[in-house]
């Protein structure tokens, strides 16, 4: 735990001294931004009742900012490691692979979670602005927040397996960008099967349709299900291959 | 300390290491020796836990390094093959992470910290980014995290690499003074180096060890003694006189000026230098120069490895 707890440090810490860090934050600002100001709009226009926060959480702008910036998050953690050689000193310290696995996910975990913090700024912000008579009901911000961190951590567990995988942390990031695209379009499935059973599948397995609802304030069970599995098969794999480096 | 036994390396279309054994004992400075290519840093690499072997058995410390690999591991300071470090890390901060990673507590590693900084001319370095250190303090700041859990055993893998003469020298000095503590392994291209720190010597080639013996003894016997006298004679008849020698393998005859050098090659194992003087003295010729050639581990490296730089040459022309 010792280990993980010092791992996890240096791992945030990397993001830090990194100017890609600073150039994430501010594009994820700006369209997060340029989102709340859509919701903005569409509150300021008086929509009584029905969803808003899918604005902030369901957009195309969010699943663009979300298929973007992981990537660019996750490419270095271990592909960097391989090419500076980092790794080697790394592996031949006492310290276990799942150990290494696990800190450098809970460092990109930490940092996607430092991307979110400024937009808690919106709920004061809405809360502030927010007229007597209709309140902003905090629930789906609330279960927007839960559902944004969870698709989130189950693409960084992606990022992190394509990270283990290349020795380029570019060839990283294209490969975690495919793997999100097409977790991202299968999504969209449900609309396009006719299939009954197909379909209720499908909705199960989407990060689209988990968002949708998220934004509504359904804290979806079935959903948390599948990207917590997500993410733990991600991580196994990741551990998987770099035990397999010292077998080959 | 070290204990390897039929240890074999495959990779995919190669045999990196091919049934190699060895062992250390705790408290030796071993030299590691081997051309490009010759399994070297794949042997460290096993023995670090980086790697699994093929096969064959290794143990550090009594620990396997495959089924214990942790225990072995912490006894265990490794300084890979170029030196990797975060560059952009300061150099304290990165000690201290290597410490705690190493299990050591936040007040040992503390103290620990100012310890190796000082033994490895870190003091005011502490600072500095390493990014921006030059080679020599990375090398240094490599060596302080191999050294900072006090590890009994030492791997170092061609510590002096990148080096200018006085940080070879001053690396040198501080290996040797290690020593009193802990078991060394390094490996190196610089065979004079060897020969002044390492107590025994194995060396490798092609994934195959040569020669393992303790350093001045592998000087000895690996090659031929050889003499050098210089008389006033008539070269042909010191030549033939010489070569009716009983200790006398092979003579080489040069002038230089009005006198004779003569290179004279003995047996193997044989000290031939009482038979020569008694001979010198009794042909009554005047000597002025009488002296045995030692020959160096560089010669006894080449000997064991020549032969196919040639072919692998011609392998990686191929290739």
């Amino acid at each position: 735990m010792k280990r993980i707890w010092t791992m996890w440090s240096r791992e945030l810490a990397a993001y830090f001294f990194s100017p890609m860090a600073y150039v994430v934050m501010i594009f994820f600002l700006v369209v997060m931004g340029f989102s709340f100001w859509l919701l903005a709009t569409v509150l300021s226009q008086g929509v009584r009742g029905g969803p808003v926060m899918n604005e902030l959480f369901a957009s195309i702008f969010f699943w663009l900012t979300i298929l973007i910036t992981i990537p660019v998050v996750t490419m270095r953690l271990i592909a960097e490691e391989k090419k500076a050689g980092t790794l080697e000193t790394l592996l031949t310290a006492p310290v276990r692979d799942s150990e290494v696995v696990l800190a450098k996910y809970l460092g990109a975990l930490s940092f996607y979670i430092v991307l979110w913090l400024p937009t808690l700024s919106y709920i004061g912000i809405m809360k502030f602005f927010e007229p007597p008579d209709t309140p902003i009901d905090l629930g789906p911000m609330v279960s927007g927040y839960i559902g944004a961190l969870l698709v989130g951590a189950l693409y960084l567990a992606v990022g992190l397996f394509t990270s283990s995988l290349a020795r380029n942390q570019i060839v990283a990031a294209i490969g975690c960008f495919a793997i999100c695209c097409v977790l991202f379009l299968g999504g969209f499935l449900p609309y396009l099967v006719h299939s009954e059973s197909v379909r209720d599948i499908a909705t199960y397995l989407s990060s689209v349709m988990y968002m949708m609802d998220a934004s509504r304030g359904v804290v979806d069970t079935r959903g948390i299900v599948f990207h917590l599995s997500g993410i733990v098969l991600m991580l196994f794999l990741s551990v998987k291959v770099l035990e397999w480096r010292r077998v080959v | 300390m070290i204990k390897v036994e039929h240890l074999t390396k495959a990779f995919p279309g190669t045999v990196a290491v091919d049934d190699v054994s060895f062992e250390v004992q705790a408290g030796e400075i071993v030299g590691f020796l081997g051309p490009n290519g010759a399994g070297k840093t794949t042997t460290m690499r096993i023995l670090c836990g980086y790697i699994a072997p093929t096969s064959g058995v290794v143990e550090i410390a009594g620990h396997d390094v495959l089924r214990d690999s942790q225990a072995a591991r912490r006894n265990i300071g490794y300084l890979p093959e170029n030196c990797p470090l975060y560059p952009e890390m300061r150099v304290d901060d990165y000690l201290f992470f290597r410490g705690r990673l190493k299990g050591l507590s936040g007040r040992s590693c503390r103290q620990r910290l100012s310890e190796v900084k000082e033994l490895c001319g870190l003091e005011e370095m502490g600072h500095r980014i390493i990014g921006n250190l030059s080679k020599g303090y990375r090398q240094r700041v490599g060596l302080a995290d191999a050294l900072i859990a006090a590890p009994p055993l030492l791997i170092l893998d061609e510590p002096t690499i990148g080096l200018d003469p006085n940080q070879i020298r001053e690396v040198r000095a501080l290996i040797r003074g290690l020593a009193q503590q802990h078991t060394v392994l390094l490996s190196t291209h610089i065979l004079p180096e060897v020969e002044v720190t390492c107590d025994r010597v194995v060396i490798i080639n092609r994934g195959r060890i040569v020669a393992a013996d303790a350093t001045w003894s592998l000087i000895e016997h690996a090659s031929s003694p050889r003499m050098i006298v210089e008389v006033q004679a008539d070269a042909v008849e010191l030549k033939d006189r010489l070569l009716g020698l009983g200790a006398v393998k092979a003579v080489e005859i040069e002038p230089a000026g009005s006198w004779v050098r003569a290179r004279i090659e003995g047996h193997g194992g044989m000290d031939m230098r009482p038979e020569l003087w008694r001979f010198l003295r009794e042909a009554g010729w005047e000597v002025r120069e009488f002296y045995s050639e030692k020959s160096t581990l560089e010669e006894v490296f080449s000997n064991l490895t020549a032969g196919d730089e040639a072919e692998k040459a011609a392998v990686e022309t191929v290739a």
